[in-house]
């Protein structure tokens, strides 16, 4: 696959993928060669990136066997602890309890053997986006165990237990709802955000969703949501032009059977793992999926990730990184051992700080992610971490000796073993000859030419060049 | 929108700003509408934005020292009426706040009372949104002035300068975020650069000068911006190196960025947004060392910023705003401090403001809940600033029509 060509005839930022642009059948399985790109490609988007290693094992696995192991890693995960310590929890220093609630969960997207399980759990925080701005440092955690637990699972499940979990209740004001003041915004947002979307329902349903949801109540001491009877409101309900005395579990399970719904979940999975802007018919395909697994996850990610569309040039590199995948990836591919100190406060500068998304919109993604700051803060994280970086032996992709062990002081073959390594070789033949050119040529602000004297800073150099790579900011 | 006493014209609030009468003059009303669109004004003026984040006590900032209801409610934390910087019989500025006052002598600052919006929302993040977005009913991710950006400058417009608009800090406030308009937070002069192993920075200049489009759909869009980034700081460093502070400014991190603010201005960087911050005005306890001691920042930042414009013959161009995501409860609290209430009274300053008092104080007496009601939707601060300032349709870029103040 080292001849691929990108495709350009449609451009996600003017838009629309028409109907009929698709050939073949998008959502059969992927038949052609399982290249070291295509592993690549997988690992970034199935997950956070891995090291040049890990791609060329994934590659040898198959595209069957590989996807398997993403969707039932069987292995066992590092003991991973379900929270945050608690004097980090509940620390009277809310910047303290915010900072590691962060580390806490970033550890994990960093050093789990099960990618795709924290992948999810990141689109799901970004699907219920809800922000310890307002939530306590204790119920975001729980909150994103729960995505874990449940994110790759069934979705009517995954609704239900949102709808009463603790940080939601809070954030969305649920328990403020009952049957003598109800209170629609958690209703309104299940509708618009998380399961229907905007024009798929009236200010009727809305209302009647939320007489329905009433009853669950928040208790500030215990920290838990519970049923009280008392303050349901039982009457009959007309909700999406069904009527009965409809209750929240009656409410979801009439919103998974609607088709916008299907169409609505099999969009948002198209859009953060294939590509924006998918073509209707694709969207239809995967609904149908969702649809008929019985609005199961796993089994639609299946789907998604062994067909021709997700390996097709139509969806490699099409897709700006977010912040915490390019940073999560970044510290995979070095070998980071643990989460750096201060990366909760560079996300932040990057657009993208974990449990603070902007609004319960989530972020924006896609394009919105890069803009002058937020890339200065991608270029600069880079920049530090290639020249502070401890050398690791086991940090193979950054370490000069390693790098020098196997190119010699060959500047050509020394570029080659970095951008192959870090971007499967995705770069024009410039590119290649200006990296070269930093390692062999001398300039006036004192750049020699690099040998055994000074290889260590000249290596880093280009590494930092090769990870700051426009194509770099693309999963 | 009661309580409003009619409004008397500027020309007779200067004339009595110049004779011998107290200051109890110019209550102005919203009714008056300015002149049409684009009728001078001048393209080269300047917005800045200023937020006092945390939720600033309007209270004990504009203070009803003749009210006894005031005392009644801060026993311990109210400001004396023998401090209090008298705007009139009934209000006046609290002493941290000297330096704004000398502003005011000199006509410089609108103060506007009572501004708030239905259904108040107490969360410091919540009511910074929707100050920001200018949106409270529905979350909006774009900010009130990103989409005045966005509709000034549509998808193939550029901007003239990288520094149209800036925020003035390390990330970019909500209310600066727009869909089009990439716009720079700088948090120092000198740390808005491009880091890197020394020996490579010219290499990298090259990649990004040399991009090439076409690999990927968004590949364009990411170079263009890798552009902007890398030469970002040096360009700023070479824009405000021919500009001369002519001005004392104390050294704490807000008057820091108003005289960043200055040189932008100053040195025709193309600047006309700036967002500037200062806080935390969350005052819980022991409210009045931390409060004044910011209002006094803000208010000798905001004396020598002025006073380095007017040296550069600028200030007529530059208008200054306050806000703060709410004002704080009435009633003092166990803690000798305030917690979050609803409607506050903001400034806006600058040499073309039309000085005076903008709305009635709101009253002590008549709450809502034990919090002051506003009278003034904040959208009407904007929608002033956008039409009267900027010569931009407010309805452009807020949800709804709201009337202008004739404060400049």
């Amino acid at each position: 696959m080292r001849d691929i060509k990108l495709d350009t005839s449609t451009d996600p930022q003017v838009g629309f993928r028409p109907p009929g642009s698709l050939d073949g059948e998008p959502l059969a399985p992927f038949a052609g060669r399982f290249s070291t790109r295509s592993a690549a490609h997988l690992l970034r988007r199935a997950g956070f990136g891995g090291t040049a290693g890990e791609v060329t094992r994934t590659a040898s696995l198959g595209m069957e066997a590989a996807v398997d192991s993403l969707l039932h890693a069987s292995g066992d995960d590092l003991a991973f602890p379900d929270y945050p310590p608690s004097d980090v929890l509940y620390n009277v220093n809310g910047g303290i309890a915010r900072s590691g609630t962060q580390t806490w969960w970033l550890d994990r997207m960093l050093r789990t053997k099960r990618p795709l399980v924290e992948k999810m759990t990141l689109f799901w925080h970004g699907h219920f986006a809800t922000s310890i701005d307002k939530v306590p440092a204790a119920l975001m955690a729980e909150q994103i165990d729960l995505f874990r637990a449940q994110g790759m699972g069934n979705f009517r499940t995954l609704l239900a237990s949102v709808s009463v979990d603790p940080a939601m209740s809070v954030w969305l004001d649920n328990h403020y709802n009952t049957k003598a003041h109800p209170n629609e915004n958690y209703a309104r947002e299940v509708m618009e955000l998380f399961a229907l979307g905007l024009g798929n329902y009236t200010e009727d349903d809305v209302k009647n969703a939320a007489r329905a949801f009433t009853g669950w109540t928040y208790n500030n001491k215990t920290q838990q949501v519970t049923f009280n009877p008392k303050l349901h409101d039982d009457g009959v309900k007309t909700f999406l032009g069904r009527t009965g005395a409809f209750g929240l579990q009656d409410v979801i399970a009439i919103i998974v059977s609607q088709p916008v719904h299907q169409r609505f979940i099999a969009r948002a999975l198209l859009e953060y793992f294939v590509y924006s802007d998918p073509e209707p018919e694709l969207i239809e395909g995967v609904a149908r999926t969702y649809a008929l697994g019985g609005y199961d996850i796993a089994k639609t990610m299946g789907t998604i990730l062994r067909s021709n569309v997700f390996y097709s040039t139509r969806a490699y590199r099409a897709i700006p990184k977010s912040p915490i995948e390019f940073t999560i990836g970044l510290l995979r591919y070095a070998g980071t051992a643990q989460i750096p100190p201060n990366l909760g406060y560079a996300l932040r500068r990057m657009g993208q700080e974990p449990l603070a998304p902007p609004s319960v919109k989530g972020w924006d993604g896609g394009p919105a992610w890069i803009n002058t700051n937020t890339l200065l803060a991608r270029f600069n994280y880079v920049n530090a971490l290639a020249a502070q970086a401890p050398p690791r032996a086991d940090a193979p992709n950054i370490q000069p000796d390693a790098i020098v062990a196997q190119a010699g002081f060959d500047a050509p073959r020394v570029v080659e073993a970095i951008v192959g390594a870090a971007l499967q070789d995705d770069v024009t033949r410039d590119v290649r000859e200006t990296i070269v050119g930093y390692l062999t040529q001398s300039d006036a602000v004192g750049s020699v030419p690099f040998g055994p004297e000074n290889y260590q800073q000249k290596i880093r150099g280009a590494v930092a060049l090769t990870l700051n790579l426009p194509v770099n900011q693309l999963n | 929108m009661t309580n409003r006493r009619s409004f008397l014209s500027s020309s007779l609030g200067i004339a009595v700003l110049g004779g011998t009468m107290p200051l109890a003059f110019m209550r102005a009303a919203a009714a008056q509408s300015l002149p049409a669109l684009g009728t001078s004004i001048d393209p080269r003026n300047v917005l800045v934005v200023i937020q006092m984040s945390g939720g600033n006590d309007g209270l004990n900032t504009v203070v009803p020292y003749s009210d006894d209801a005031y005392h009644r409610v801060r026993p311990v934390i109210g400001v004396a009426p023998n401090t209090v910087l008298k705007l009139d019989d009934r209000i006046g500025l609290n002493p941290a706040l000297a330096s704004l006052m000398e502003l005011y002598k000199e006509g410089r600052v609108a103060l506007v009372q009572g501004v708030g919006y239905p259904n108040p929302n107490r969360s410091h993040f919540e009511a910074t949104q929707i100050w920001e977005t200018a949106s409270p009913d529905r979350p909006t991710q774009s900010g009130w002035l990103g989409r005045y950006l966005d509709r000034t400058y549509p998808a193939n417009v550029k901007p003239p300068s990288m520094f149209e608009a800036v925020a003035l800090g390390d990330t970019l406030p909500t209310a600066l975020v727009a869909q089009h308009v990439d716009v720079p937070a700088i948090g120092s002069i000198g740390g808005y650069a491009y880091n890197t192993i020394k020996d490579a920075k010219t290499s990298a200049g090259a990649l990004y000068d040399g991009a090439k489009p076409g690999q990927s759909p968004y590949l364009e869009m990411i170079a263009d911006t890798a552009r902007n980034a890398y030469h970002g700081g040096d360009a700023l460093r070479a824009k405000i190196a021919g500009y001369t502070t002519k001005a004392t400014y104390p050294n704490d991190t807000f008057s820091n960025q108003l005289k960043l603010a200055a040189q932008l201005i100053g040195s025709n960087a193309g600047t006309r947004i700036v967002f500037v911050s200062i806080g935390s005005f969350d005052t819980h306890a022991n409210q009045r060392v931390q409060q004044d001691r910011l209002l006094k920042m803000m208010g000798d930042g905001l004396a020598a910023f002025y006073a380095d414009l007017a040296a550069h013959q600028i200030d007529k161009n530059v208008l200054a705003m306050t806000f703060s995501e709410f004002g704080r409860r009435v009633t003092q609290n166990a803690s000798n401090g305030t917690d979050h209430g609803t409607a506050m009274p903001l400034f806006v300053i600058g040499g073309a403001v039309k000085c005076g008092v903008y709305g009635d104080h709101p009253s002590l007496t008549d709450l809502d809940n034990g919090d002051l009601k506003f009278h003034t939707d904040f959208r009407t601060v904007y929608a002033t600033v956008l039409k009267n300032w900027l010569g931009h349709d407010p309805a452009d870029v807020l949800a709804g029509s709201y009337q202008t103040l004739p404060l400049v």
